[in-house]
């Protein structure tokens, strides 16, 4: 009771990464300091906002930006009010009022409000269709509005913008990007920069107009187009406008905090009202108001020492960087970037590589930067500008490549408070700390330590550069940066394959124990890999391990989020019989299934089955399982072919169905896809499949490496074939030198950029008796594969230990 | 915990379970998961993912006295259920003993 009633009442305004953060970092330093409440609008714990960009063109789902779990909240005691709007702070009587009514009573209060996207005051901006890019509900506008329209137009071509419009395009929207200026990022690039940006983007599929001011939106309730003050209009039944941010004050002003462009604060981040703060986008501090995250992080570790009462350095401003989170577009821009008169500048430009880089100097000191097209070297950049570092030769021929000198290791210079990693607000002295404390000696083992590198990665070589200065003589170059297979062993794929092989190894055991692994039973990353390597190298000695297998190839269903499964029987080619299609229902009526779906791969979905019924199911459905689940043969996906189609030259339904029947059930690297085509005008899609067959008059081409998914990647040609027979042993070949070459999770598409096509055609197409030696060890895999549903039909053993659950009525002894 | 007020239920012989592979148990309304470690040791956990998305861990991967999460791939102690750095939470544990060859767990009847 005691210790509660003496803490003190810290309320943060504003639930994003400013506030959370410098949360965080007092309740490191005084966990029992405070007693905090936390005030958020949105209905979200604390996510990186940095990271919006990759839930819109969906590499990242929601749940993965999410920085604090509600969980974080309740351990640490927090109370967190989210949907909760802060109206006013009453600096009399020392309390925070609320949209709804509340009043909470404070001894300090932080103001972490953020900004707000800058809505340009256009005529016509209130219509439909018009949204900012600031937070999860304009991510979830953007997704939605690319399932209804195609015309989007972007206001604004600085770094926002063009994350937004890449976005957009990535959902298959054509986007134009309008930008009141010529130049794209003008107020981080300099002119030839900015047009090599704009070149690559062109070339992705972005269109530009750039010079143009918007004057007025046009159509109706909803938006139709743009009118540009030339004259000239843009179609456009959608708009992003990410013309910039502007400070959110209004709490501040209403609380009547002095306010300029943002809520003025000092080097200790105090507004002009005792015991309020103010940190992050919201703040303004000597005239700067910050729109990026390294800032907030600096300002909340001075923040929460002094609201902790330890001694700290007063903050004195920060230089920003930027780097632009587009793939394929590596533009990176820090300090100063234009030319000026007190300047020397040390510039390349090489058009061929498509790649520039700019230095500038004053009085010798590294002042600013810019890097297109190589970034490599853009986290030293940014600590020689930060640190004011002189140049020398060594940094000249690192930056500008012009000799091989190594240059010398800056880390030295980093200050101890100095945020390494920008994702998740890691500073130079916990990571010295952890190699310290925990004899660290790579990159992996601080990443799996820390978290530094674990989100985007670009503070890998920092990291690695801090390895290098705390270990010293100790440091091994070649061992701290070589990524194993996962942190439980040094060793990579190609090196664990090949002691699997020397060495006899025939279990997971003997492998980790053999090969020196540092954990004795492994990780979720290694367990599952070294299983299908054993049974890759043993086809016939290795005994499966279930305990190693993801739960979805452990219990041959797929798990939904809601704990319950999804049973997809195979569909050979997509093909089916009116008495099969009854069956199907029938069962799906008797179990009750929350959802039938006609799944991508032409077959059928019964989704919201529980773990008990699973092998009851199977029984019923008596049909062997289809694999939806598995790092194997998924489906062979065809078209209706020379049986029925007028088009159709070649039977493709046929040579679909005889090549799944042949390969399915087999274990790959990772999930693996087939289409058979009877025509050129590929109904069933090859180009996006591991192995796509199309069927022309005489002969077949087959299509390899491609990829429909998260990564797209259109196939290649690998070769054509006359015969069925021959078709049948280059797919054959083809499977079997994938089977005995790729990483695990490795899919095709990832797989032939490694070791490149020309190599795969020589394996597999060319060496005629490489590819028959393959074939015939693919022939032996597929001899020891068994259907899996009917083997726990018939092990009343495993079914029972697998699938039932134990109920144990309360009250018994 | 408190300490006094548990309680031990038979859930089953040792043999019923398999190494490394969890097993629900549900005693009254509570669903746990049960694990037998390499060693022969048993654990039981709430069957509640303490993860961002959710899920359940009976699924997870067992090693040593370790579970990976089947969604989060998170760590989780599997003596006191406590997640591992650099991620951070906490499910709850339930004693377990073997005695005679039969599973018992220990849960408090409030």
């Amino acid at each position: 009771m005691n210790a509660t009633t003496t803490r003190q009442r810290l309320v943060v305004i504003g639930n994003g990464m400013a506030g959370i953060n410098t949360v965080e970092q007092i309740l490191k330093l005084d966990p029992q300091r405070y007693e905090i409440t936390v005030f958020g609008s949105e209905p979200y714990p604390n996510y990186n906002r940095i990271q919006l960009s990759y839930v819109l063109e969906k590499s990242k789902s929601i749940d993965e930006i999410i920085l604090n779990s509600w969980e974080w909240y309740r351990e640490n005691g927090i109370d967190l009010r989210t949907g909760t709007t802060v109206t006013r702070i009453d600096t009399d009587s020392r309390t925070v009022h609320t949209e709804d009514g509340t009043v909470v009573p404070y001894d300090k209060v932080i103001v972490a409000t953020g900004s707000k996207p800058l809505m340009l005051p256009i005529p016509g901006a209130d219509k439909e269709g018009i949204v900012g890019f600031r937070d999860i509900a304009d991510c979830e506008t953007m997704l939605h509005a690319a399932k209804l329209y195609r015309k989007a137009a972007v206001i604004g071509g600085g770094l926002l913008g063009l994350e937004a419009a890449k976005g957009l395009l990535k959902l298959g929207m054509d986007v134009t990007v309008v930008h009141l200026v010529e130049e794209l990022m003008e107020r981080q690039l300099d002119r030839t920069a900015s047009l090599m940006l704009q070149a690559e983007l062109e070339s992705q599929g972005l269109k530009f107009a750039t010079g143009r001011q918007t004057a007025e939106f046009l159509g109706g309730q909803r938006v139709t187009g743009l009118r540009f003050s030339d004259g000239t209009t843009l179609e456009a039944e959608f708009v992003v406008m990410a013309a910039g941010i502007r400070p959110n004050t209004e709490v501040g002003r209403a609380s009547g905090l002095t306010v300029n462009r943002g809520i003025v604060v000092d080097d200790y981040m105090r507004s002009s009202a005792p015991d309020v703060y103010a940190v992050g986008e919201c703040g303004e501090h000597r005239g700067v108001c910050y729109g990026l995250v390294a800032p907030l992080f600096e300002q909340g570790a001075v923040l929460a020492k002094h609201l902790c009462g330890v001694e700290t350095k007063p903050y004195e401003g920060s230089v920003v960087s930027t780097q632009l989170k587009i793939s394929g577009v590596d533009v990176f821009s820090a300090g100063e970037f234009m030319d000026a008169p007190d300047l020397n500048v040390v510039r390349m430009h090489d058009e061929w590589h498509r790649i520039y880089k700019k230095v500038l100097l004053r009085g010798g000191r590294i002042v600013g930067g810019v890097l297109v097209g190589d970034g490599k070297q853009a986290a030293r950049l940014q600590q020689w500008i930060r640190t004011g570092t002189v140049m020398t030769e060594e940094i000249h021929a690192a930056i500008m490549g012009t000799a091989a000198a190594e240059a010398g290791n800056s880390a030295a210079d980093l200050p101890d408070e100095e945020i390494v990693c920008g994702c998740n607000g890691v500073t130079k002295k916990h990571i010295v700390d952890a190699i310290r404390d925990n004899g660290l000696t790579t990159v992996d083992e601080i990443k799996a330590c820390t978290g530094a590198s674990r989100s985007c990665g670009g503070c890998r070589p920092v990291v690695e550069q801090i390895l290098q200065f705390t270990l010293g003589d100790k440091y091994d170059s070649a061992a701290a940066k070589k990524e194993g297979i996962c942190g439980c062993t040094k060793l990579t794929r190609d090196e664990v394959v090949a002691g699997i092989q020397e060495k006899g190894l025939l279990t997971s055991k003997e492998v980790m124990h053999v090969l020196g692994w540092d954990n004795p039973e492994g990780c979720s990353k290694c367990r599952p890999a070294l299983n299908y390597y054993l049974g890759m190298i043993w086809p016939a000695e290795h005994q499966d391990e279930k305990d190693s297998r993801f739960v979805n190839e452990r219990m041959h269903a797929n798990i939904q989020k809601d704990g319950t499964f999804g049973v997809v029987p195979r569909m050979y080619g997509g093909v089916t019989t009116p008495e099969d299609l009854r069956l199907i229902a029938d069962v799906a009526v008797k179990y009750n299934v929350k959802l039938v779906k006609v799944t991508g791969g032409q077959r059928l979905d019964l989704l919201g089955v529980s773990k008990e019924d699973l092998p009851k199911i199977w029984e019923d459905l008596g049909m062997p399982s289809g694999y939806a689940y598995a790092k194997a043969l998924r489906t062979v996906k065809t078209c209706v072919g020379s049986q029925f189609c007028r088009f159709g030259t070649k039977d493709s339904m046929g040579m679909g169905i005889l090549l799944e029947k042949k390969f399915e059930r087999l274990d790959m690297p990772a999930k693996f896809k087939l289409a058979v085509n009877g025509c050129p005008r590929n109904c069933a899609e090859s180009s996006t499949k591991d192995i796509g067959i199309v069927g022309n008059e005489g002969a077949w081409e087959i299509y390899v490496g491609g990829n429909g998914g998260i990564k797209s990647r259109l196939a290649d040609l690998l070769c054509k074939v006359k015969t069925d027979e021959e078709l049948v042993e280059i797919v054959a070949a083809f499977m079997q030198h994938y089977r005995e070459t790729g990483k695990y999770l490795e899919r095709t598409s990832d797989w032939i950029e490694r070791v490149g096509l020309a190599s795969v055609t020589a394996a597999v197409v060319e060496d005629t008796e490489n590819r028959k030696a393959l074939a015939a060890r693919m022939e032996t895999a597929l001899s020891q594969v068994k259907e899996p549903w009917k083997e726990v039909l018939d092990n009343p053993v495993l079914r029972q230990r697998l699938y039932s659950e134990i109920q144990v009525p309360v009250g018994t002894k | 915990m408190d300490t006094k007020e548990v309680t031990y239920v038979g859930v089953g012989r040792v043999g019923d379970f398999e190494e490394r592979i969890g097993r629900v148990v549900r005693i009254g309304g509570v669903e746990l998961a049960v694990f037998r470690t390499t060693g022969g040791e048993f654990f039981a956990l709430e069957n509640r993912s303490p993860g961002p998305r959710g899920g359940t861990l009976a699924d997870g991967i067992v090693s040593g006295v370790v579970l990976f999460d089947p969604i989060c791939d998170w760590r989780i102690g599997l003596r006191d259920g406590a997640v591992l750095a650099p991620d951070t939470g906490q499910v709850r544990a339930y004693p377990v003993r073997v005695q005679d060859g039969e599973v018992q767990i220990g849960y408090s009847a409030s």
